[in-house]
């Protein structure tokens, strides 16, 4: 039933590539001459090693792979992924617990950005490059499940994201999955190398920039500095960050589009227009609070505090320039509601998106009228075309769902924080930037604080929610299915 | 002029028939025989029974001494190969009839004239495009435009309340009305009457007159009804013609649409916009009610049934509706309806067969329409040289029985001429004719 051979092989593949990809934080050890050169060397030696043995017991793969085994293997190949990734963080001796590590680890491949350690500039330089570059790869990773993977095996109305429309109009960028991938990928690396050159014109150290620019380009958030963003001060580098954080919460198909010089794609989208709107209107709202509050004197500080904040939070970035938490309770709710929205549909963001809330919206609105009209045949249109039943139903069963994991985990975490000082809010908090993949929540986990009280239990916890938030909830919940176990 | 035909429907016989009267050499095409038996029977044609995009059918059409090859069947693809076709065998002009809204709209980029097809066309667009004429102005029951618009026909029902009731015509002219008209023709009881100046109207006549574009808001006065700006329309049927209006209308107006069939009205739904689509029976009165009938400012019926358009339009008319729009296919029951209250119709055979004269007809002809119920045509004509209507003031010409010139387009600029006006040549004539007058006319312009 379940094809070992395909899982080995998919596992392999994807292990091979994290090794690989602990080259940079080794070759980071031998540049500053870090003090521990010793779980670099290990981790990437059993990473590669593994990796490749696990690829070449089924090498030559000539199955088709069925629906069954990506769900299993997408959900195995992300478990695996973390587990060897968090390997440089358990060996280092930096983190307390194997919990931390994993904690970590986790947190950095799914681009949560949410982090335990209470001292970042304390870390050796590898660590902290191999943070940011395990946020980078998630962010690639989500790129091919989006285009390549969900769509086949068809959860949550992500057909919406890649504008699969069946209408005259197909939004393909390229007949071939392979093709496409390709291409979206090589908009990320180019976007992130642009990054990199203007946060380094822009006043910030290479080391500094080449994080810097891998986490914002992953929607991932980890920083280098304890400040975060704020550390630096400096207006034009949170502008470009602001920036770069905005696009990367688009549809990366549009970005395509557009760098095509189709920008009528991009102003015609429903989702995009929905998008810029509430960024637009939330941060008119807050900057102006926030300057009649006389929380800052200039008006343009006020803007581009709400600015930076509000798209750090929408596109699940979790960078932070300021501690949101404190103006008032009103806005620290706000801040916690918006945990849930995420970005585009086709990002690297996390949280339910933009296009499902926009399907979910219209259809509230509209089924007023239909109540008005009972024999009037009314349908959800995005970007003028119908949105298909089933799509709908999935997308409304996707929204209930996150808020019924939302409610119980919550439950669960109040029940592990009983001992602390405000129980119900760090859990809703650590509960919804968890499962949006965003970082930074309120209460204890604010922008400020860190994960580390937690206990381990929680922190394990937390672990498994960013990857079920990650991986669209039904990809893994599948797997907790009876039927998916059971011969057909 | 030797035409063929091919597509033998309800718009290609209507075409025949009055083309032949007028003296041209028809062939028709059609893969029906009995059909084409029942025509060969009747009208003084060739036909020829098979597939128009055949070249054996078509040569036996004679075909390459065609000047005009007009390709009108239901089937698009067919039209547009046959012509592709007729003009590689010697056809001289070739048309051929489209569905597809796509190759009419504007900027498209497929040459068609460079394939061999001179003038797509499509009855169901020009049909389109007459309702939107209509909404705009609701005081009358035809719009015709000329010269882009600088000239206007328009004809209405004189009402008990308005202002040209029991007048004659030079009373209109020297007393009621402080602006150029021209009062064309007046059908009344079924007769289509030129009239001269002591004509005096009674209320239920029909007329039709000709007026200047800057001119037309005056008209509305003379008209007499109240008039309301079109905001709610209602429009009913599931025809294609149905959906086309609805896209169109729901830029300007808030359009609801009945559509009879639930598979219809879905795939509607995925073309359509704004407009709101109630999957019901039209002729259902509660639903109709039930969807605030009472509150549209407009009703256009367009069901494939010419009974149910009537009947729902009548039924709309009795609820309040401003104005009602009634697609009829059949010319008898358009005379009949006039009697019975319905004054704006659409007739897509009538809209299809003017936009095809245009091109069919001898002289310079440059705009054609015919007027619903009435023996008469619209024509515009550009004035060669040594015509003899160039030869004297208006007053002077010979004319006086046979034709009424609506206007005169002379560099640009329109004019509504009285008897001292004179025509020169290259002026562009509107002219009212009746249809036994026709030949007389033609042979006046070529």
């Amino acid at each position: 039933m379940i094809n070992l051979g395909i899982i080995s092989n998919v596992l392999g593949v994807l292990l091979t590539i994290v090794g690989v990809m602990m080259l940079a934080p080794l070759s980071c050890t031998f540049i500053y001459d870090t003090p521990d050169k010793t779980p670099f060397i290990f981790s990437t030696i059993t990473t590669i090693s593994v990796g490749l043995l696990s690829w070449f017991y089924k090498f030559k793969n000539t199955e088709r792979i069925g629906k069954r085994d990506g769900y299993l293997v997408v959900s195995l190949g992300w478990v695996a992924m973390c587990l060897f990734g968090s390997m440089p963080f358990i060996l280092s001796g930096q983190f307390n617990t194997p919990a931390d590590a994993i904690f970590e680890g986790v947190s950095g491949l799914t681009a949560t950005g949410a982090t335990i350690l209470d001292d970042i500039e304390k870390m050796p330089e590898d660590i902290l490059l191999w943070r940011s570059v395990l946020q980078w790869l998630g962010g690639m990773g989500m790129i091919v499940l989006t285009v390549a993977i969900f769509p086949l095996l068809g959860i949550g109305g992500v057909e919406l994201f890649v504008n699969e429309s069946p209408g005259p109009a197909s939004d393909k960028i390229h007949p071939r999955i392979r093709e496409v991938a390709k291409r979206l990928w090589f908009i990320y690396v180019g976007m992130t190398l642009l990054v990199i050159i203007l946060l380094k014109l822009a006043g910030m150290t290479i080391f500094d920039s080449i994080n810097h620019a891998f986490t914002t380009m992953a929607t991932g958030g980890y920083s280098t500095k304890n400040a975060s963003i704020g550390h630096y001060n400096s207006p034009l580098i949170e502008y470009i960050i602001i920036v770069f954080m905005f696009l990367s919460g688009m549809n990366f198909t549009l970005i395509y589009f557009g760098l095509k010089g189709n920008f009528k794609k991009i102003i015609k989208s429903d989702e995009f227009k929905f998008y810029a709107r509430n960024v637009l209107l939330l941060t008119l709202f807050l900057s102006t609070f926030l300057f009649f509050n006389s929380h800052y004197e200039s008006y343009e500080k006020a803007f581009r505090v709400s600015l930076f904040n509000l798209i750090s939070i929408i596109t699940t970035t979790g960078y932070a320039t300021a501690d949101y938490t404190v103006w008032s309770p009103f806005i620290t709710f706000i801040f916690l509601g918006l945990c849930f929205m995420g970005g585009c549909g086709g990002s690297t963001t996390g949280g339910i998106k933009q296009i499902r809330l926009l399907v979910v919206f219209k259809n509230a609105i509209l089924e007023f009228k239909r109540i008005l009209h009972p024999r009037a045949m009314i349908r959800v249109k995005i970007d003028g075309n119908v949105v298909a039943g089933k799509t709908l139903i999935n997308i409304l069963l996707f929204v209930s769902i996150f808020w019924t994991i939302f409610m119980f985990s919550t439950g669960f975490m109040v029940w592990v924080l009983e001992d602390t000082k405000t129980p119900l809010l760090t859990a809703a908090g650590a509960v919804a930037a968890s499962i949006s993949n965003v970082g930074p929540g309120i209460g204890e986990v604010g922008p400020v604080n860190t994960y580390s009280g937690i206990p381990s239990v929680g922190k394990y916890f937390l672990s498994f929610l960013m990857l079920l938030g990650r991986l669209e909830l039904f990809t893994v919940l599948i797997v907790f299915t009876p039927f998916f176990w059971t011969r057909n | 002029m030797n035409i063929v035909l091919a597509g033998a429907g309800e718009i290609g016989l209507n075409l025949a028939k009055s083309l032949a009267h007028q003296n041209h050499n028809i062939s028709i095409i059609d893969n029906d025989r009995d059909h084409l038996d029942i025509i060969a029977s009747n009208e003084d044609v060739l036909t020829v029974h098979g597939d128009a995009s055949s070249i054996e059918v078509l040569k036996n059409a004679n075909i390459n001494k065609a000047d005009i090859f007009l390709a009108i069947t239901s089937m698009e693809q067919t039209n547009l190969l046959s012509a592709i076709i007729a003009k590689r065998l010697g056809a001289k002009r070739t048309f051929a009839r489209v569905s597809n809204p796509e190759f009419l709209s504007e900027g498209q980029q497929v040459n068609f004239t460079g394939l061999g097809v001179d003038k797509i066309f499509s009855p169901r667009i020009l049909a389109v495009k007459e309702i939107g004429r209509l909404l705009q102005r609701v005081a009358f029951s035809d719009v015709f435009e000329f010269e882009g618009g600088k000239i206007y026909s328009v004809g209405f029902k004189v009402d008990k309340t308005s202002v040209i009731n029991n007048k004659s015509l030079i009373e209109i002219a020297q007393r009621v009305c402080d602006f150029p008209l021209r009062v064309l023709t007046v059908l009344r009881d079924d007769e289509t009457i030129i009239p001269s100046g002591n004509f005096i109207l009674n209320e239920g006549d029909h007329i039709y007159l000709s007026v200047l574009s800057k001119d037309l808001k005056k008209v509305n006065r003379l008209v007499g009804k109240k008039l309301k700006k079109i905001k709610k329309i209602m429009i009913v049927g599931g025809t294609a013609l149905a959906l086309s209006t609805a896209k169109k209308m729901e830029q300007y107006y808030k359009v609801t649409l009945i559509i009879n069939s639930q598979a219809k009205a879905r795939s509607a739904i995925d073309d359509l916009d704004s407009t709101l689509v109630i999957v019901g029976d039209p002729s259902e009165i509660e639903l109709l009610k039930g969807e605030g009938i009472e509150g549209m400012d407009a009703f256009i019926a367009l069901t494939s049934k010419s009974e149910t358009n009537i009947i729902s339009s009548l039924l709309a008319e009795e609820l309040g509706v401003f104005k009602t729009i009634a697609l009829v296919d059949n010319t008898a029951y358009i005379r009949l309806s006039q009697h019975i209250g319905i004054d704006t119709f659409i007739n897509k055979k009538d809209i299809a067969a003017d936009y095809i004269y245009q091109f069919v007809r001898q002289g310079k002809v440059q705009a054609i329409s015919s007027m619903h119920g009435t023996e008469a045509e619209i024509i515009e004509y550009e004035v060669q040289e040594n015509n003899k209507m160039t030869k004297a003031p208006i007053k002077n010409l010979d004319i006086s029985n046979q034709f009424i010139i609506a206007g005169v387009i002379r560099a640009g600029e329109a004019n509504i001429p009285d008897g001292n006006f004179q025509i020169i040549t290259g002026d562009k004539i509107i002219i009212m004719v009746h249809k036994k007058q026709i030949p007389f006319v033609e042979g006046l312009f070529s």
